[in-house]
């Protein structure tokens, strides 16, 4: 990057907003007007500080990951089927894993390794059999209109401890279902929108530097900062002035920092080596979860990793295998990056979820394939306070429903909430004459979830 | 599915108290999951089995001894021992039995109060202000009327001297030309427009502006951009894979020559409602029907279409949030769910155009633009569909059971042939999205807003609280017309319009909840001004030009945008109106003013959008619709999706294509400072913007001077001058350290300059 200056950072925030030219009167009004990104405390003290939120699209199989069914192992072994469609045996080997024993495929053997971290619920349900509404659903609660995306809903819910950087940041190689909703504010502050952060030289839009050289930028941005202030004189105590000021501040903060954070020059080999990346690569997930982890470190609130997208994504409706390369993607990744987390002592504050819109059928959608199935699905949770090594709830014997403890949607989100500190019925925000909040008029907090 | 019908009602979530107490907690886990799966679907509503509401604490009190299960008939209901055997179908599992048992035993505790229908008052309803008739009150009388221009001012003043304000002085003739150019356009004056008026000391020169702002096209364009952010315009469908609407255009452009022409307000809201059913109306108009969000892969989710279009209609026309009584009665304002299906019932019976899926990708319905066409249009759009859901069915095997899998695969691709060849000649015929008349039928309650869980057939007619009119005896279609009429004649159907001309001209309604004039609204600040100003709204025969002549006319509409420190004291908000609020440009201003300071606009009418050929529409839920079209038009004419904004749209508060927007946000964040600073579009515009000062002037202080009145609007100091000609200076001798070759150096500086220019305050705040 153009070198990251703290002396020129200097400079410029003296420029716009520095105590020896900034007009007192204004200071008092900017610090006086409610800055919607500034961080504010939750309901009630709580471990995590951030999320990492890691979303497959397309529906990721329970009962070939997570959920271990050897009655549908026998089902299948013996042909049997359901309104004339055969049960299918999981093409992966189910084995007990870590100190619980928890039995989990050989599909995710790294995340499997690491099952005394996570705490994994395998009594999801969802609203909707449909990609598009029941990614809405995951994200936002909703799965029939637009909402606040959960990430807006957090950042709103505590703002953000780096001013220079997005208080939301989204990872996604390719759009995903419903397009930008999945990450849109929607009627919360715009500030609380994701930032799509991709891969390439112009990671967020209209980041790059335009001007030609950095010693240019530097005289516009004076020159802006005189005539702003000489604006400002004369229609003294105008917050609007005074913030529209700031934010050319911040933006030149992300302009420097953000290219940093992308930097993984300085990371070592054995750090690679962890998250499975190779030097000088940005692709695949390994690249997102390394840059997560960067981004946390820098105090971004929510970070949301989006595999794949749209298409060719866990959608593997003709033919099962089709997961394995999608998993062998992910796996080593998500396992290095909690390990990572762990031996940094992040993990302690960083919440770290792992979930899709929903599993698929226990029975064949073509031959060798599965369909949507939004009964059942699984999904976990690691460190930020949710308790380690748990296995919750289960489904029946072929795993087409909860049996015990079934974990909704709103439930998940209500705990999550609650893992941050926050009493999901109180996080509200006034629209249209009602208090809306991201778990609508439903949701429990499980506590079985919580360390 | 209890979930769902959760998530989609719409009462207010009461703020609970963080940590409920046990036994609320229990029956919230244990109690209300088996009440809701199991009993609420006889024991709810007005058709409650045996009268017996279960959905509330009250309504259960009949059946439930706190304390004592053995004296609950409800207990012995589910445990099947006495004549009653509760739920009929299947006996509850002995788990959840016990878990009634500990309940009653633990005091019934049950958080559901108030469940039961609101019984509104329709004669107290009536004395809310919002549902009262539209009084004529006379202005009052002030101290000094030599203050008011108009008689608003002395509403304003009366106000202004009862609160002790002193209201700031007039604003200069520089800074009344650039808001009032803006306010009416949505584009700066022209530095000789502005030299014009400055100069012009005529008595009437202010009216003659603001007549000659009202007769530029570019006032229905602007206009009719905030109509257009009422009705959530976009230009896709907003499904799973977000269906381009390519003639949706049509409905945008009728809405911008309505403003134009200045249509009576009260024909322009008819003809949207029932363009196509009343002798002089336009039938593209009906696209605000039209354009209603759409939902889901293949079609079958149309009751939230039906909700989108009621919960709109609410909002914009009434000022009422109808939607909420979708799934229960309203729970602030008194309008029952039965209201809701009288409504419902209507748009039940109207043909909305089908804009294609991802299952059906073919469009039905429309209508043809010249009524010569339509049987083609009828034939084609008709036999492609059918094709699809045949195909869809075959492929399903919901059709051809009988056949062999080889004869239905053939079958599937002689269909395909059909329509390979049906879509090689399909007809080029100019289409409307609009609606027709549909099977005129009424609509059933729909019980919690389940479409498959109905109730009683309610007749289509409107609201209680304003009339509650139903359709005459004879009407044989779907009552929109009817329909038109009653909002029309609706007592704050003027309110609701004059309070939204007055919130674009100053920034703020006079009811600050400008899509909200019910309990949880806010009330008016100036109740009298509102009716005096509806009341003249009807005189002019609903003439939204004659409002804005009676509204900039006012003293209140020119005074300076100065800060006063003892009225900031006493009305921080500015709500009584001492000064004119300053505001920031929105998002469709910032880039047609840098289009027009460049020179670089083109001014003409914006058309359809250069979408593929519709015979091309496979988009799907994987690989969805996602396009930019770019242009050199105003934005109101920029393509707009549902599911993924305009990138300048979006990170300036554009409106939301998913929902009404009564008021744009004006929230300053980073990501518009980087715009700003960064984007190649803003880069384009202050080069063509050097470019055009660089050709007209040759020494420095000249192009400055210039840059500044296109910029500004006003000429710069000396020092100004002095300030940026050293810009340059420095500019320049740092390009020479660029990699840009010599001979580019001078534009590049020139621009560098005018880039800073349209970043800057002065051009994105308006005085």
């Amino acid at each position: 990057m153009k070198n990251c200056n703290c002396s020129r950072r200097q400079v410029v925030r003296s420029l716009f907003t520095g105590s020896m030219l900034f007009p007192a009167v204004m200071q008092r009004l900017l610090a006086e007007s409610s800055d919607p990104l500034a961080p504010h405390a939750p309901h009630f003290p709580a471990k995590a500080k951030r999320v990492i939120f890691m979303y497959m699209p397309g529906g990721v199989s329970h009962v070939d990951s997570f959920d271990y069914k050897p009655k549908l192992i026998e089902a299948a072994e013996k042909g049997l089927a359901t309104n004339g469609k055969s049960y299918v045996k999981p093409l992966w080997e189910f084995k007990p894993r870590g100190q619980s024993g928890t039995m989990i495929s050989d599909l995710f053997p790294n995340i499997a390794a690491s099952i005394d971290d996570i705490c994994l619920v395998r009594s999801m349900r969802g609203d909707h059999n449909d990609h598009f509404q029941a990614t809405l659903g995951i994200h936002t609660g909703s799965v029939t209109t637009a909402r606040p995306s959960i990430g807006s809903w957090v950042s709103y819910g505590l703002g953000t401890e780096n001013q220079n950087l997005p208080s939301f940041v989204v990872l996604a190689p390719k759009m995903p279902y419903c397009g930008s909703q999945v990450w849109s504010s929607d009627f919360l502050p715009g500030c609380h929108s994701g930032t799509l952060v991709s891969a390439g030289s112009d990671p967020v839009p209209n980041l790059t530097r335009r001007a030609p050289t950095q010693q240019i930028e530097d005289l516009e941005l004076g020159l802006l900062a005189r005539l702003n202030r000489k604006h400002q004189m004369s229609r003294a105590a105008d917050p609007a002035l005074a913030a529209r000021m700031k934010t050319f501040e911040t933006a030149y903060g992300m302009q420097m920092q953000m290219p940093e954070v992308l930097d993984l020059s300085k990371e070592t080999d054995a750090t690679l080596a962890l998250y499975g990346l190779e030097r000088g690569s940005t692709k695949g997930f390994a690249w997102q979860c390394l840059v997560a982890r960067r981004l946390a470190e820098r105090g971004v609130r929510f970070i949301e990793l989006i595999d794949q997208g749209a298409s060719e994504n866990w959608d593997s409706h003709t033919d099962m295998r089709a997961h394995e390369p999608l998993a062998r993607n992910v796996d080593r990744p998500i396992a290095g990056l909690l390990k990572d987390l762990k031996s940094r002592g992040m993990l302690e504050d960083t919440l770290v979820v792992w979930t899709t819109e929903f599993g698929r059928t226990p029975w064949a959608d073509s031959p060798q394939g599965r369909s949507h199935h939004n009964l059942a699905f699984s999904s976990w949770m690691a460190g930020g306070g949710a308790k380690p090594g748990v296995v919750w709830g289960e489904t029946d014997d072929l795993g087409v429903k909860a049996a015990r403890d079934e974990v909704h949607v709103h439930d998940f989100h209500a705990t999550i909430l609650h893992l941050l500190g926050f009493d999901h019925t109180r996080l509200t925000f006034r629209y249209a004459g009602r208090d809306f909040r991201l778990t609508d008029v439903a949701g429990n907090v499980v506590k079985g979830l919580l360390a | 599915m209890r979930r769902l019908f959760a998530l989609l009602v719409c009462l207010a979530s009461a703020a609970a108290a963080a940590d409920k107490p046990d036994g609320l907690d229990f029956f919230e886990k244990k109690i209300r999951p088996v009440l809701a799966t199991q009993c609420y679907s006889c024991h709810t509503g007005k058709s409650a089995a045996g009268g017996l509401h279960i959905d509330s604490a009250d309504g259960m009190r009949g059946v439930v001894t706190a304390g004592d299960p053995e004296k609950s008939a409800l207990i012995h209901a589910i445990r099947r021992d006495g004549n009653l055997k509760m739920p009929p179908s299947a006996a509850l599992p002995a788990d959840e039995v016990g878990d009634f048992e500990a309940w009653v035993k633990m005091g019934a505790p049950d958080p559901r109060t108030a469940a039961a229908p609101p019984p509104y008052d329709y004669g107290k309803a009536k004395n809310f202000w919002s549902f009262q008739t539209v009084k004529d009150p006379a202005p009052p009388k002030v101290a000094d009327p030599a203050w008011s221009k108009t008689a608003i001012d002395r509403f304003i003043k009366a106000k202004l001297d009862e609160k002790k304000l002193t209201p700031a002085g007039v604003a200069s003739r520089r800074a009344l030309i650039r808001r009032a150019t803006f306010d009416l356009t949505g584009l700066p004056p022209t530095p000789g427009e502005v030299d014009a008026f400055v100069a012009d000391v005529a008595p009437n020169a202010y009216d003659k502006l603001i007549d000659r702002l009202l007769a530029s096209p570019q006032y229905g364009e602007r206009w009719g951009r905030h109509w257009l952010d009422l009705v959530r315009y976009a230009d896709t469908a907003g499904d799973n894979a977000d269906f381009p609407v390519p003639d949706a255009y049509r409905y945008r452009n009728w809405v911008i020559r309505a403003f134009n022409d200045d249509k009576p307000y009260d024909q322009f809201v008819r003809e949207q409602i029932a363009g196509d059913l009343l002798d002089k109306g336009d039938r593209a108009a009906t696209g605000y029907l039209a354009i209603a969000r759409r939902f889901g892969s293949g079609g079958a989710e149309f009751h939230l279409t039906i909700d989108d279009t009621i919960d709109n209609l609410g909002k914009t026309m009434l000022g009422l949030s109808v939607a909420c009584a979708r799934c229960h009665d309203h729970k602030f304002d008194p309008i029952p769910s039965r209201d809701y299906y009288a409504l419902y019932g209507i748009f039940q019976s109207t043909t909305y155009p089908f804009p294609g899926t991802e299952l059906y990708p073919h469009a039905k319905d429309f209508a043809a633009l010249d009524p010569k066409n339509a049987a083609r249009l009828k034939a084609y759009q008709d036999e492609t569909s059918d094709l699809d859901h045949r195909i869809r069915d075959l492929q399903d095997g919901k059709q051809g059971k009988d056949l062999s899998k080889e004869d239905r695969e053939k079958e599937v691709w002689r269909l395909k042939e059909r329509m390979a060849v049906l879509e090689h000649d399909a007809p080029n015929i100019a289409k409307i999205y609009a609606v027709s008349e549909g099977t005129p039928a009424d609509a059933k309650i729909q019980i919690k807003g389940d479409p498959y869980h109905k109730g009683d057939l309610v007749p289509r007619g409107f609201l209680t609280v304003l009339g509650g009119a139903t359709l005459p005896a004879d009407e044989k279609g779907s009552g929109r017309r009817e329909l038109a009429q009653w909002i029309v004649e609706s007592p704050s159907f003027a309110r609701v319009m004059v309070n939204r001309i007055w919130q674009y001209h100053f920034g703020k309604g006079i009811v600050g909840t400008p899509n909200d004039f019910g309990a949880r609204g806010d009330a008016p600040v100036n109740a009298e001004l509102l009716d005096w100003l509806a009341s003249r709204f009807r005189e002019s025969g609903y003439s939204i030009k004659a409002m804005h002549r009676l509204v900039m006319k006012t003293r209140a509409y020119q005074l300076a945008s100065e800060h006063s420190d003892p009225d900031a004291r006493l009305d921080p908000k500015n709500e009584f109106q001492w000064r004119f609020d300053r505001r920031r440009l929105d998002a469709e201003e910032i880039r047609d003013a840098m289009l027009a300071v460049a020179g670089d606009l083109d001014r003409e009418m914006g058309g359809p959008h250069p979408f593929p050929p519709e015979v091309k529409f496979r988009y799907t839920q994987h690989t969805q619709f996602f396009a930019i079209y770019d242009t050199r038009k105003r934005s109101v004419y920029l393509m707009e999706q549902r599911i993924k904004r305009h990138p300048m749209l979006e990170v300036f508060d554009g409106a939301d294509p998913n929902a009404t927007t009564p008021k744009r946000g004006s929230e300053e964040t980073s990501l518009q400072a980087l715009t700003m600073l960064n984007s190649a579009f803003v880069d384009e515009q202050a080069d063509l913007l050097a470019v055009r000062v660089g050709m007209a002037f040759s020494p420095d202080a000249e192009r400055i001077r210039y840059a500044y009145r296109l910029v500004y609007g006003r000429s710069p100091s000396p020092a100004e001058i002095a300030e940026c000609a050293q810009f340059l200076a420095q500019t320049s001798v740092a390009m020479k350290k660029s990699n840009l070759p010599a001979d580019r150096q001078p534009r590049a500086t020139l621009a560098s300059l005018m880039h800073v220019l349209l970043a800057s305050d002065e051009f994105v705040f308006v005085d």
